[in-house]
């Protein structure tokens, strides 16, 4: 079936890997996390200051 | 009765005219010509009295790799070496030599082996007549078809022991070698007449076996023409098990992905008007991410009609406080214009947040849109939230390394057969396959 070994573990490798990864949801790109943000964000939603306020928004198209 | 005594083969000592020294001839009646070891002086051994027919002017001499007199099995057939040759070629203003060794066995007959940068070859002169083809590019003997490597003047230009032919140094042939590799056919034309040799490549290692030499033989330098690639077989197979790894491929990407839970834990219907110049940031209900770490997709779907919205989230963990920042802009425009009806963009979006933990969650939601009054902007949506969405990225990333392999294998055996014929004078390798090997 395999006459290549090295390939073959090489390739069982690589969906191991990938099994692991997308099951676990793995990403590249990290998501910028806040730590402790206090439970009154959840009364004063206008409180909390995501890193993309002020973001620069699209203005239209063709 | 005593058994009679078992008859050795001995050599038959003659004296050389030219310098005194013992010729040792070991072809028995069939040697032709016999070089003098002392002197290198051509006899000829049809004569009682070795009549010298060439002197040998340069004083060069050469020490054969497998000494004169050497028996080694080729082939299950023991063999002893009586003559050696060295022979040269020009090509491209450089001169190449290679060395020939006659060997006899007195029941199978003369073979020979040829060195060339530590390449050999063993081969026997041809009874048969390949037939030629293409106008004498490529050569037919029994199944199969050997293709012109090279046409070249070759010249003798050392000769040591006995030879079944007349040989003189300076002496000229014409020869055009044929590849099927692993073989070379031969056709050394001098005279009118030719001579069609048959020679397989062999091992140096196989050479120094089965002569019994000592240490190890010359390294192979470069490509020989009928070298067999070391990449036979193995491109085919890659291929194969390239097949192989995608068919376990597919079915672990299924399996992965009924495993994922694809469980929608949040869904909700909200509206925005950009007029609207209140607070706009908003929480959702609490709800539950279960199980183990995985990804976590949020979607929008709106009714956007030519106008486009912008989204800042914040996926925050109700027990730790710990918030997961993201942005989206959605956008969706039409029309028609010189060019004709056009689209861009789309009414819905979709962000996937890696391996987050279980637990309790809430979303920060903050849209904004062009804050116009005319015309007035503004937009329904639908949030939902998704715990282990089916996500294949990795899967994807693996496919396309799984080709790395094969493809590498089928290059490198690409580049040897390039490399092969780089050398050549006949028909390139870009027009058909090299020849016995299977790939």
């Amino acid at each position: 079936m395999f006459r290549h070994p090295i390939f073959a573990l090489y390739g069982l490798t690589l969906l191991g890997f990938a099994s692991v990864a997308d099951y676990q949801g793995w990403s590249l790109l990290p998501v910028h996390r806040t730590e402790n943000v206090p439970r009154s964000v959840r009364d004063n939603p206008g409180a909390y200051r995501s890193i993309y306020s002020g973001y620069s928004r699209y203005s239209g198209g063709k | 009765m005593a058994a009679p005594p078992q008859v050795v083969p001995q050599v038959r000592p003659l004296i050389c005219p030219n310098c005194g020294g013992t010729v040792n001839l070991r072809g028995y009646a069939q040697t032709v010509n016999a070089v003098c070891e002392h002197c290198q002086t051509i006899l000829d051994a049809t004569t009682p009295s070795l009549r010298v027919i060439q002197r040998f002017q340069e004083k060069q001499r050469i020490q054969p790799l497998i000494p004169l007199g050497s028996r080694g099995k080729l082939g299950g057939v023991l063999y002893e070496v009586i003559g050696f040759q060295q022979r040269a070629l020009e090509a491209d203003g450089e001169t190449y030599y290679w060395s020939e060794y006659l060997l006899l066995n007195p029941f199978q007959g003369y073979r020979y082996l040829t060195e060339y940068d530590g390449h050999w070859n063993s081969g026997r002169t041809l009874r048969l007549l390949p037939q030629p083809l293409s106008g004498g590019k490529k050569v037919q003997l029994g199944p199969d078809t050997f293709k012109l490597f090279q046409t070249a003047v070759a010249q003798t230009t050392y000769v040591l022991g006995e030879f079944p032919w007349q040989v003189r140094v300076g002496e000229s042939v014409k020869v055009e070698d044929f590849i099927w590799v692993p073989r070379m056919l031969s056709a050394e034309t001098s005279s009118g007449e030719v001579v069609w040799s048959l020679a397989e490549y062999v091992l140096g290692t196989e050479v120094w076996r089965a002569f019994s030499l000592p240490e190890s033989p010359p390294a192979a330098k470069g490509i020989y023409p009928n070298q067999p690639s070391p990449y036979t077989g193995k491109v085919a197979s890659a291929w194969k098990t390239l097949l192989w790894l995608l068919l376990l491929w597919f079915i672990t990407v299924i399996v992965v992905m009924a495993m994922m839970p694809n469980k929608l834990v949040f869904e909700h219907e909200y509206s925005f008007s950009g007029a609207n110049k209140a607070e706009a940031s908003f929480v959702t209900p609490i709800f539950e991410l279960p199980g183990r770490p995985s990804n976590v997709e949020v979607t929008i779907n709106t009714n956007l009609d030519n106008d486009w919205a912008s989204f800042n989230f914040a996926l925050i963990n109700d027990d730790t406080g710990t918030a997961y920042d993201f942005h989206k802009e959605i956008s969706y425009y039409h029309g028609r214009d010189s060019d004709g009806s056009y689209s861009e963009g789309s009414h819905a979006e979709r962000i996937t947040l890696p391996s987050m933990p279980p637990g309790k969650y809430y979303l920060r939601v903050e849209p904004d849109m062009d804050d116009a009054l005319v015309p007035a902007h503004s937009m329904v949506y639908r949030l939902g939230v998704k715990r282990g969405a089916p996500d294949a990225f990795w899967f994807i990333i693996a496919f396309l390394l799984l080709f790395i392999p094969p493809l590498w294998i089928s290059w490198r055996s690409y580049s040897f057969e390039q490399a092969r014929w780089q050398e050549s004078s006949g028909e390139t390798s870009s027009s058909s396959s090299t020849g016995g090997e299977d790939d």
